[in-house]
């Protein structure tokens, strides 16, 4: 279930509980001449076998028979909740509606949107239409990146209330392979990954040239599962040294003790109501008191999926670890609100 | 609480097809199950024989013959299809346009939604005339005032067309998306179903101002856990029957309408799959579940409020995706696997 209220949600499933049998769906971000179409026909020749369907915004030369290509327009509708930020893609309801309808079933579904797509109506869409959210997985939002030409995206500076589409397609990725890795030097891809990194400081990042990247990095990686949050234990939650120059960034908390459930509620509930636009993505592992699980979220904009996770072991310090990505995020205010739901009593902090 | 009188039901006959159904649709002594991937096979009503099959290349989403039987149409992601049954020869049109609803007004004309237009086609298929485009992709359509009237749902609203305008002569305005469009035998309600999990309901009486603008408050019902995709008036027009939560509810527009009312709930399924009042106006309502049950309701007993128990249930081994009664005494229901099975009522049912 997911939610758009104040507290906490939680699934009556836990973590790892059944075999998720749902189709995945792979969402590829990117500017034209970015590579998707190139990335796209490397998915259908190497997944070869495997039955897929194609929903494409812009006529690509996807030319594969095995898959099954639909044509998409993109239709973002607006929830009656007057929140700007709730929105989904209808166009996406009703074709994967229809899929899901046929008796063939799909191993994988794979949306390409143009590069002036928004990325958050696509990912709400698995979040706020329980019909699709029961058939299919959002497996992860891949972004691609030309190395050569992504700084020039970044810095165009937009009309007043217009969000830099390349800046907010990597902030909402999983994925960022970085394509065309031949066409610069070193030292401007470094500056290029210092760039992504400190607007999105979670995705995994894929250097590639010509769009070769290991499929199985950006496949079935359950980047939405709530039990994969955050497994790789990112280093930049200690970090902190950070560009300032981007008005998208990340922000990461890592504090240990245990946390006042109610107060959490009122804390992320009221940041997520006012802040819910500027907030991107979010996502957790948080040490509620007396809990013997960990609570695991997710979230993009204000809606928020969240279950108990894994127990926490013998002996293992209560640790809460959660990262906001966004605009205009203030780091000192994140941090001392967050540390204002701790418990009063913190447990022992270690050195 | 309303005990449960068992129904007798015995099985009139039994077919299948090759396909996953996604309609069904009876008139005439001829039913037309349309399966996904773009076959209708037209059956006879009395033996279950095959009559004709139609093809809709790439996909049907919507199937309905004419009053009389001797016409059908066919809606799909791609296109629509008219066919008639004294030459048995079928009209496809690859407009490349969405096409979910198509509703015969009569036997002489039918309405096609074809992406954010509706058309309106003479039975052999020719266009006589079309809307102006809607904000979105159309998403059902259906006839008012003696056929004379077409109503479309789409983003943000119903709107009503005339012949002589392809711009609407009346619009019901509401922000969000409208999936399922129900008007009321009676002509005095308008209603449809939203993605924003509600139901929203127009008063079309008193007759319009000289301005267009419609006369009267509108009313939404809010609460249901999902969107609303299906809903139904029975054919006195006092009774409304919605999908929108695992209990179906049932709405009385009788007198004043449902306002400051709570609706009877019908509890046997997870997910509604399909439902469809018995023609007559005796208060039996049919509907199917994801879960794989067929249940058959006097949905209209008791108390506003009351939550009913089904007059008759049947187990089967997959969901029934669509259904239709072939008059008062036969229900035509097809499952996932392309099953086709006709049950007979008795033409009397105990009160
Ligand atoms: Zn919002």
């Amino acid at each position: 279930m997911t939610t758009d209220t104040t507290d906490l949600p939680e699934n009556e499933t836990e973590v790892g509980d059944a075999l998720d049998t749902r189709v995945p769906v792979t969402v590829l971000t990117g500017f034209l001449g970015s590579g998707k179409t190139t990335l796209l026909n490397r998915i259908l020749t190497e997944q070869h076998g495997l039955r897929i369907a194609v929903i494409e915004n812009e006529f690509g030369e996807v030319g594969i028979d095995d898959a099954l290509v639909l044509d998409a327009e993109e239709e973002i509708f607006e929830m009656n909740n007057g929140c700007i930020c709730c929105t989904v893609r209808g166009d996406l309801i009703r074709i994967l509606g229809a899929l899901m309808r046929r008796r063939e079933r799909f191993d994988r579904i794979v949306i390409e949107t143009t590069g002036l797509a928004e990325p958050a109506p696509v990912a709400q869409t698995f979040f706020m239409d329980d019909e699709i959210a029961s058939q299919l997985r959002l497996d992860a939002i891949v972004t691609l990146v030309d190395a050569a030409h992504i700084r020039a995206h970044l810095d165009e500076v937009k009309p007043e209330g217009v969000e830099n589409e390349a800046v907010e397609q990597i902030a909402f990725a999983d994925r960022i392979v970085l394509n065309k890795t031949d066409l610069v030097d070193h030292q401007t891809l470094a500056e290029v990954v210092a760039r992504i990194r400190a607007v999105n400081a979670l995705a995994d990042i894929l250097p590639a040239q010509q769009a070769a990247v290991d499929l199985p990095r950006i496949l079935d990686v359950h980047a939405f599962d709530l039990d994969r949050v955050l497994e790789t234990d990112p280093q930049f939650l200690t970090e902190t040294e950070h560009q300032h120059d981007t008005t998208v960034t990340s922000v990461g908390i890592d504090l240990e003790g245990e946390l006042d459930e109610d107060r959490l509620n009122t804390w992320l509930g009221t940041l997520l109501r006012e802040r819910g636009t500027d907030i991107f993505r979010s996502k957790g592992i948080l040490a509620l008191e007396g809990a013997e699980r960990q609570y695991v979220f997710q979230g993009v904009h204000m809606l928020l999926d969240g279950e108990m996770g894994r127990q926490w072991g013998i002996g293992e310090p209560r640790r809460n670890r959660l990262v906001f990505i966004g605009r205009n995020l203030d780091r000192d205010e994140l941090n001392a609100g967050f540390a204002a739901c701790l418990t009063a009593t913190p447990a022992a902090v270690t050195a | 609480m309303s005990t449960a009188t068992t129904l007798d039901v015995d099985t009139a006959w039994e077919t299948a097809v090759e396909d996953a159904p996604v309609a069904v649709h009876s008139a005439a002594g001829l039913v037309a199950v349309a399966g996904a991937d773009g076959t209708c096979w037209i059956l006879d009503t009395t033996t279950g024989d095959i009559v004709a099959t139609v093809t809709l290349p790439g996909g049907i989403l919507a199937a309905q013959l004419s009053p009389d039987g001797a016409h059908l149409a066919l809606g799909g992601p791609f296109g629509h299809a008219t066919w008639s049954r004294a030459t048995n020869t079928t009209l496809i049109s690859k407009t490349g346009n969405w096409s979910a609803a198509v509703r015969w007004g009569g036997n002489d004309k039918v309405a096609v939604a074809s992406g954010r237009r509706a058309l309106v086609l003479a039975a052999d298929g020719e266009q006589l005339w079309a809307t102006d485009p809607a904000p979105s992709t159309v998403t059902d359509v259906a006839w008012l005032r003696e056929n004379r009237r077409l109503a479309t749902t789409a983003y943000n609203g119903v709107r009503c067309y005339e012949r002589h305008s392809a711009r609407p002569v009346t619009e019901y305005g509401y922000l969000g998306s409208h999936l399922a469009l129900a008007i009321a035998p009676t002509g005095r309600w308008i209603c449809s179903g939203n993605q924003d999990a509600s139901i929203h309901i127009w008063r079309t009486l008193p007759q319009p101002s000289a301005g267009g603008t419609p006369i009267g408050g509108d009313l939404t019902m809010h609460g249901y856990p999902d969107k609303i995709a299906r809903l139904a008036f029975d054919d006195t027009g006092y009774w409304l029957a919605s999908d929108g939560a695992p209990d179906i509810t049932v709405w009385d527009f009788s007198g004043k309408g449902p306002e400051g009312t709570r609706p009877r709930t019908l509890r046997a399924h997870e997910t509604v799959t399909a439902l469809a009042w018995r023609p007559g106006g005796a208060g039996i309502l049919a509907s199917a579940g994801a879960e794989g049950t067929l249940a058959l309701w006097r949905a209209t007993r008791g108390r506003a409020g009351a939550r009913l128990r089904p007059a008759h249930t049947r187990e089967l081994d997959q969901p029934v995706t669509a259904l239709a009664w072939a008059g008062p005494d036969l229900l035509v229901t097809a499952d996932w696997e392309g099953r086709v099975h006709a049950s007979r009522l008795p033409a009397a049912l105990p009160r």
